[in-house]
């Protein structure tokens, strides 16, 4: 009852802002800080590089993406071809069409304002995109996009602000807490992804991900493995998803 | 043009960032929103979407994990391995607490380090 109430209420500024604090304080209550722990080890991969820190420091602001960071700072340093580079860190980001495809429609707002979603689909990053993806639908519908603008923003914010704190402290950082930063992205990617599994085509997705990247790798080298996994595997979760709903009916 | 020539230059390696590093990203969040707004919202495609998604979700993990980066890859791979699996064990045995699971992961991570 209350689910209708709300859906008929038009939703003031006071509704937006509440959401949209709500999102943000739900945000720093744990992922806000794992992301950001784990892109303090990008602000030391910048400095290795010679890169200045209002470099590092926008390289999370406008990627936003941990991995590209790394290829791309890593490539820059190898001294690699400008195109290559771009090469290199789109096919690593190939991940943000379907992660972007997925969320919009829990985004939607009857007043649709292109440049709200544009900044809303920059916002889109694994913490984010598995958290929300979770978290949103709990909530009315007036109130989703509101808590994912919050919640995106906490993250983006601290982390930038963690990337040049990794630019300026890493000298001083041993390499056992370097290492444990380093690996709060991988263990907290299969958790927030696993939490966010609720039905037999994402266990499925899972299990090949993980299970079949280093095949994909092994055949196709380490530029295109995740393009070529993600849309066969994905594939292949669908039609066992497919199977099941037909054995089921 | 060599690294050495444009890294210390105040303008170029923002420039450099902006088309080389935040465009080749960016695109594909825009594309997303541009077939995420011509599909019907309970559209088929979604599920499909999703489970790429996850897939490629699921690869990135492995690929961290195997082929680690930085100070990463001075623990053996025992001990990245083993973190992950007690992470995710962790979580799904003691209340299904993603920070708990987190704790765990890192703890086995570091102490592999020890031994």
């Amino acid at each position: 009852m209350t689910q209708v109430k709300s859906g008929k209420k038009r939703p003031s500024k006071n509704d937006f802002n509440a959401a949209f604090l709500t999102g943000t304080k739900e945000a720093l209550q744990f992922p806000a800080w794992v992301v950001a722990f784990a892109l303090i080890g990008i602000g030391s991969i910048a400095r290795e590089t010679g890169a200045p820190a209002g470099v590092a420091a926008l390289s999370t602001l406008l990627i936003w993406a941990g991995p590209a960071q790394i290829i791309f700072f890593g490539t820059v340093a190898s001294g690699m071809a400008l195109p290559s580079v771009a090469l290199a860190v789109t096919l690593s980001s190939f991940r943000f069409l379907p992660m972007t495809i997925a969320i919009m429609p829990l985004l939607r707002t009857p007043r649709r304002s292109l440049l709200v979603e544009v900044l809303s689909a920059h916002l889109v990053a694994v913490t984010v995109w598995t958290e929300c993806l979770r978290r949103l639908p709990k909530f009315p519908e007036n109130e989703r996009l509101p808590y994912f603008l919050g919640f995106g923003s906490a993250c983006i914010i601290l982390s930038t602000a963690s990337t040049l704190l990794g630019y300026f402290v890493i000298d001083h950082m041993n390499v056992f807490i370097a290492a444990g930063m380093l690996f709060l992205t991988p263990a907290f990617f299969i958790l927030s992804v696993s939490a966010g599994a609720k039905s037999l085509s994402d266990w499925c997705a899972i299990a090949i991900g993980l299970g079949f990247q280093p095949l994909s790798e092994k055949l196709l080298g380490p530029e295109i493995d995740l393009l070529a996994i993600g849309l066969l595997g994905g594939s292949c979760a669908y039609v066992i998803h497919r199977m099941y709903l037909r054995g089921l009916s | 043009m060599g690294l050495s020539d444009w890294i210390n230059d105040p303008f170029i390696p923002y420039l450099v960032l902006i088309i080389f590093g935040f465009l080749p990203t960016e695109i594909w969040r825009l594309a997303g929103l541009f077939f995420a707004r011509r599909l019907s919202i309970d559209s088929e495609v979604f599920i499909w979407v999703r489970c790429v998604a996850t897939v490629l979700l699921a690869a990135v993990v492995t690929k961290l994990v195997l082929s680690p980066v930085g100070a990463l890859a001075t623990v053996s791979l025992i001990g990245r391995i083993a973190g992950i699996i007690s992470g995710v064990l962790a979580y799904l045995i003691f209340r299904r607490s993603i920070a708990l699971g987190v704790i765990v992961a890192e703890t086995v991570l570091m102490t592999s380090m020890i031994l």
